[in-house]
């Protein structure tokens, strides 16, 4: 009889300890697999996509009036760890018959201390404030670009490069300055007589080796008041572009830029005032090209290759009005200018004077409409912008 | 000529002056996440109220934005704890 309650007690003791076993493997199995799912989560979750997409409409003499430029910019931002953020920008744009997509940027930051950034990739150049900055058509308040910041025959400075950029912030007692010094992939100098307009520009964010030598440069911003509204920039870029398989091999460039900007809400005039500014430098060495006038190509021709253009920019929007339209209700005008090399071909002198007014349905969303006058060029636009 | 110098030079002085007498002088340190919230996002585009995004959403974002902006570390944690506080 003892000896049966002995073994029925230790049978007991054996259940329940297997029982509790079991209990404390599930409950170890579930933490693992909790702690695993919750940094899982953790990990996926930091994920944000933004963006911004917008729909224009042109209307000229010339062509009549069509909804000509749809664009769809999604930016992909991950961030894996506290000290590192990767984002992608993804370019997609319907222009006249044309679809085109790009990768605007792609690269990955990493916060190495307070004051130092290392952003490697594909980014967008460090070069005056519009590209940087401005460009995004939620950001940019006229419907169109001004002339001299694109990447066509009018392009003047470069719009992204593939390489390493140093950059951060640093205060200085109740004023601040910044700074972005990069290493990246040389521009290449277009030496084709097919496009008259395009001889002796460059292309930039090019990922391949054009030159034997990297190109350097970068700018540094300076904010003196201590409310952080005026910023004054300076931006240098110096490299070779020429091909180094061709004659142009030894040519190099030397590109400069000044910026201003200074966003403020003033009491006396009861409104938000924002002015924006920047003039581009580029000089590339001299160097000879075929003649585009001459169909056998065994002229040659030369110029000196310096160009500039220039934007100011003023907007007001009276914001601390009692009225919640007119709170909303945004003026702005830009007096916009491209100076070509002195004899190029297929090259004129542009002045642009646009102006413009946008309804901010909220704050980053925007109706604009803008005349833009222009030497034989003079359009109406009204553009649809959202960010999101 | 030198009465259009002069024109210049006052008007610059002036400027500056105005550009002077419009600020408080804060150190940048001292600042706190709404000042620099209002002062930093709207030199490039308008201010986004905290209800925009979420609150892991406003960390990557504003990790983002110390990259693209060029903000200092300490700036970028007052601007995310004031987003998420969502005051």
């Amino acid at each position: 009889m003892k000896k049966k309650i002995l073994i029925q007690f230790a049978g007991l003791l054996l259940l329940s300890a297997t029982a509790f076993s079991q209990q404390f493997n599930q409950e170890y199995i579930d933490s693992l697999i909790k702690s695993s799912a919750q940094s899982q989560v953790a990990r996926t979750s930091k994920f944000a996509i933004v963006g911004y997409t917008s729909v224009s409409a042109k209307f000229n003499k010339e062509d009549g009036a069509a909804f000509n430029n749809l664009v769809f910019n999604p930016i992909l931002l991950w961030q894996p760890h506290k000290n590192i953020v990767i984002e992608a920008e993804m370019e997609t744009e319907i222009e006249g018959s044309e679809t085109k997509i790009d990768m605007g940027y792609a690269n990955a930051s990493f916060f190495l201390n307070k004051y130092l950034t290392v952003r490697t990739g594909k980014f967008i150049s460090p070069f005056g404030i519009f590209q940087d900055r401005l460009h995004p058509s939620w950001i940019n308040k006229l419907p169109t670009v001004p002339v001299g910041t694109g990447e066509d025959a009018l392009g003047v400075g470069p719009t992204s490069e593939i390489g390493i950029d140093f950059r951060g912030g640093i205060p200085l007692g109740s004023a601040k300055m910044n700074y972005s010094i990069f290493f990246a992939n040389g521009a290449q100098l277009i030496t084709d007589p097919t496009d008259p307009g395009k001889q002796g520009t460059l292309t930039y964010g090019n990922a391949e080796t054009i030159n034997k030598k990297l190109t350097g440069g970068g700018r540094v911003g300076f904010l003196p008041l201590s409310n952080s509204s005026l910023e004054v920039g300076f931006s240098y870029r110096n490299g070779n572009v020429g091909d180094k398989n061709s004659a142009y091999k030894f040519i190099g460039s030397q590109m400069y830029a000044l910026d201003l900007t200074y966003v403020k809400q003033l009491d006396f005039i009861k409104g938000m005032f924002d002015v924006k500014a920047q003039w581009n430098k580029v000089n590339v060495d001299k160097a000879e090209y075929i003649d585009p006038g001459d169909p056998t190509g065994n002229t040659l021709y030369t110029f000196e290759n310096k160009r500039s253009s220039f934007f100011t920019q003023a907007a007001y929007r009276p914001s601390m009005s009692q009225s919640k339209f007119l709170k909303k209700t945004e003026l702005v005008f830009r007096y916009a200018g491209f100076n070509p090399p002195t004899g190029a071909k297929g090259l004129e002198e542009i002045k642009q004077y646009t102006y413009g007014i946008n309804y901010w349905f909220t704050w980053r969303t925007a109706f604009k409409a803008a005349y833009q006058s222009q030497k034989d060029n003079n359009a109406f636009f009204l553009q649809v912008a959202v960010g999101f | 000529m030198k009465r259009n110098t002069i024109i210049i030079t006052v008007a610059m002085i002036l400027t500056t002056g105005l550009l002077i007498a419009s600020c408080v002088s804060t150190k940048v340190t001292d600042k706190s996440g709404s000042q620099l919230w209002s002062e930093n996002c709207q030199r490039c585009h308008n201010t986004p109220p905290s209800s925009a995004f979420t609150n892991t959403q406003w960390e990557v974002i504003n990790t983002h934005m110390r990259q693209r902006a060029m903000l200092t570390e300490d700036e970028v944690k007052k601007i995310t704890e004031f987003m998420q506080a969502g005051e």
